[in-house]
């Protein structure tokens, strides 16, 4: 967390000229990397596997138990007993962001979340290329994307973990769990 | 009952003679039995004469997760399975056996509230269920792979988030032994449907469903199943299946080589362990499967070679595919007939080396295969010690009745005498929630249970009476048992895990009391049905009473409700069940289910109550009516 805190001076001076005020498309990418921002963090390590993440998250968005269209997924390899959660790191350089050539992704100011503007989404699945975890699905009829939106900061699949191997880390700010 | 939500409307039926498949509509049994056991029991009465073997095409092996299985319901990654069992002892019956993981749920993501399996395939195959779409698949490559092979390579073949259940070597060769195992080591195996499976020569089945499941409300869903998560926060379970306080050796075996606690889906305990011990390998690991160690113990005494030897053990009947309960009590069989001299050491099964590494893995191998005296063990211990000479004086104290290994105390506990007794196959399975009530034990130290005065307080309030938790006493256990298997036929039906409902008790909670009514609220929540507590349990007896009828239509009569006969007899300082005590209660169970006293038969009137009239109807046609 070292290199953040050096930067706490860059990411003040953002947010004191209103980062958050300006279009997407006008925005810089140091403006995007220095971003005060919150994360899901997981611990492979302890993952039990039992896939409650993706239940609650899909509750929630999608208002059914539908584990195809979760925003956290957990890789299974029980024979290895490995099970690795795949979050949204809303990256600091946000390539997902980058990549869409329709402004329809967007960086909120208070959590740093990247969100998609399913409105604006043509489905072309740039992002989705760009991704470096593969964390972002598409809808199968209009092939528009959807991701982690860190339910406006308060997600559910941490509340949920019966194992706390998900927390929420902080970057340019206290890291917390 | 509004099938809209909860349900997916539909249930697969594959032939495997046939090589058909086809769909047919949930609703005409939801509506009175719900699902799990209760659509198995009634397919099962609607289409199977009782006169068809265990291991016959036409007996049906019917796969059934519940309305609840697949969603946020705390411990809802379970299913059942129905089927006449192999195993059942003396005769076949038709009897369940759950199973935990990630199966059942990737079929109702595929779209089917249940799976059944018919026929008898020509060649062996791999039944491929991905969505709308199902193949049988040529399984030949996959013939004599142990379970981790067949599913590893089927994982490459069909993709990495494909779910998958298989038998291994001792189901292909039909042991009465079977499991049917899923992932390292959920199982379905106390009642040897892997033989089932088997004997259709279906080696596997896949299932990738990507659908979603309708909840009726999710708001109130999440609401409820963070009450119930609540409520079994501080589950014993965990403790219980790997750690187990009371056997030091246990724990600190569990403590060693664990790598994490894991489990099945939507479960907040998490009561497996994933173990890794070098030189053995890698498992999932829960409470029976430490049987191996008080033998390896005295041949190795404290040292790495013991660890690995009782990791052999679960490893191994893992991967052949056999059940590990049955051998919590068959290593200790053969060694009293061993050293009684009924039975020789042999290349097969050297039982001069119990407790050695050799003799656990020869002893799995040789059962799986079906070589030397492996063959008549994997007839399952019941049918060989009626081979052996005096096998019986040696095998009563294990297998109480129906041919299941023993689970729970039954000297000295009337309530475990009768359910044991009542059911067709160990029941016990089905009561894991009774644990935490002290029905088992007064006397055990916390975490498991709770102060004697909690425990009567939750006694009155559940039971309506403390005596019935009173050991001493068949009085009032009728009752006791009788609610008891209601709420177990309801959680069968559901399907949740056992481990978590009815919960009963809380330790989270000050005063303890739990929240039995939890299952009809998760049961309105995701299907919009709003049946009360008591509405359910009613829905529970109906089970019970179909279950009897199939019982009674096999042939089952009062005298066949029993234990072993030496449990009426004091053995090695054991207690006696007191025989004139439990028959009277067990008159006093049947008058309280409306059965006929002299054969235990269900009457019209229950019957008709229970809108079970149709039931009756075909129990009168066939002169079986009470």
């Amino acid at each position: 967390m070292e290199c953040f805190a050096m930067e706490r001076e860059a990411v003040d001076k953002f947010l004191e000229e209103g980062a958050r005020e300006r279009p997407a498309e006008e925005r810089e990418f140091s403006e995007v990397y220095y971003r005060r921002r919150k994360s899901i963090s997981a611990e492979p390590k302890i993952c039990a596997g039992c896939r409650i993440c993706e239940v609650v998250c899909s509750l929630r968005h999608e208002g059914a138990v539908d584990l195809e269209r979760s925003r956290i997924f957990v890789k299974p390899n029980p024979f290895k007993g490995l099970f690795v959660p795949i979050v949204c790191h809303q990256c600091p350089d946000a390539p997902c962001y980058f990549a869409c050539p329709e402004s329809a992704i967007e960086i909120e100011g208070t959590l740093g979340a990247v969100l998609i503007n399913e409105e604006k989404c043509t489905g072309c699945r740039l992002c989705g290329e760009a991704c470096p975890f593969n964390v972002i699905r598409f809808r199968e009829e209009t092939s528009k994307a959807f991701k982690c939106d860190l339910c406006q900061g308060d997600p559910e699949c941490v509340k949920w973990c019966p194992m706390n191997a998900l927390g929420i880390t902080e970057f340019g700010g206290e890291a917390s769990k | 009952m509004k099938t809209e939500y909860g349900w997916t409307g539909r249930i697969l039926r594959a032939d495997l003679t046939a090589r058909r498949w086809w769909v047919e509509p949930t609703e005409r049994y939801a509506q009175r039995f719900i699902g799990g056991i209760g659509i198995g029991l009634k397919i099962f009465w609607d289409e199977m004469r009782p006169d068809i073997g265990a291991l016959d095409p036409e007996n049906r092996l019917i796969f059934a997760p519940g309305p609840l299985t697949g969603t946020l319901a705390p411990g809802s990654g379970r299913f059942e399975l129905i089927s006449k069992s192999p195993r059942s002892y003396p005769k076949e019956t038709v009897t369940r056996s759950g199973m935990g993981g990630f199966w059942g749920p990737e079929l109702k993501y595929a779209g089917y509230d249940a799976l059944i399996v018919q026929g008898r395939a020509d060649t062996w195959v791999t039944l491929w269920i991905h969505d709308d779409t199902v193949e049988f698949r040529n399984a030949r490559n996959y013939v004599g792979e142990d379970t981790y092979a067949t599913q590893i390579g089927l994982g490459k073949e069909l993709g990495s988030r494909t779910r998958i259940l298989c038998i291994g070597p001792a189901g292909e060769n039909l042991s009465r032994l079977a499991a049917i195992i899923s992932e390292t080591s959920f199982a379905s195996g106390r009642s040897g449907f892997g033989a089932v499976m088997g004997s259709k020569r279906l080696k596997a089945i896949a299932v990738r469903g990507t659908g979603p499941l309708k909840v009726f409300d999710p708001g109130r869903l999440v609401e409820i199943s963070r009450r119930a998560r609540e409520l079994s926060e501080m589950n014993p379970m965990r403790e219980w299946t790997t750690r187990a306080l009371s056997l030091r050796d246990q724990k600190d075996f569990f403590d060693k080589y664990r790598r994490k606690n894991t489990g099945c889906f939507s479960c907040p305990v998490q009561c497996f362990a994933f173990l890794d011990v070098p030189g053995a390998g890698r498992s999932a690991a829960h409470c029976t499967n430490y049987y191996y160690h008080s033998q390896a113990t005295q041949y190795y005494g404290q040292s790495v070679e013991r660890d690995q030897a009782v990791a052999d053990g679960y490893i191994l009947a893992n991967r052949y595919g056999l059940d590990t309960f049955e051998f919590c009590y068959m290593v200790d069989f053969l060694r009293e007939l061993y050293e009684a001299g009924h039975i020789k050491a042999q290349k097969e099964i050297p039982l001069d080396k119990i407790g050695s590494r050799e003799f656990i893995q020869k002893l799995l191998e040789n059962i799986a295969l079906r070589r030397g005296i492996g063959d008549l063990l994997a007839e399952g211990c019941a049918r060989a010690a009626d081979k052996i000479r005096d096998g019986w004086k040696f095998a009563a104290e294990y297998f109480p009745a129906h041919g299941s290994a023993t689970h729970g105390k039954m000297r000295g506990y009337p309530e475990i005498a009768l359910m044991w007794a009542l059911d067709s196959r160990d029941p016990f399975i089905d009561h894991h929630a009774y644990l935490k009530l002290g029905i088992t034990d007064l006397t055990r130290p916390k975490p498991y249970t709770l102060s004697p005065e909690h425990a009567r307080a939750v006694a009155r309030k559940v039971f309506g009476s403390e005596r019935a938790i009173d050991h001493s006493t068949f009085e009032y256990k009728p009752e006791a048992i009788a609610y008891a298997q209601n709420r177990a036929a309801v959680i069968n039906l559901l399907v949740i895990c056992d481990w978590i409902y009815p919960i009963f008790t809380s330790q989270a909670k000050k005063d303890w009391t739990g929240d039995t009514a939890l299952e009809s609220r998760l049961l309105a929540a995701v299907t919009g049905n709003a049946l009360s507590e008591a509405e359910l349990n009613r829905v529970g007896e109906r089970v019970w009473n179909l279950a009897r009828a199939i019982m009674v239509r096999e042939g089952r009569t009062r005298d066949q409700d029993t234990l072993h006969e030496s449990y009426f007899r004091t053995n090695n300082g054991g207690e006696a069940v007191c025989l004139q005590d439990f028959e009277e209660a067990k008159t006093g169970y049947y008058q309280l289910r409306g059965w006929a006293e002299e054969t235990g038969r269900p009457t019209r009137d229950r019957l008709d109550q229970l809108e079970l009239a149709d039931i009756a109807n075909d129990l009168e046609r066939e002169g079986l009516l009470g």
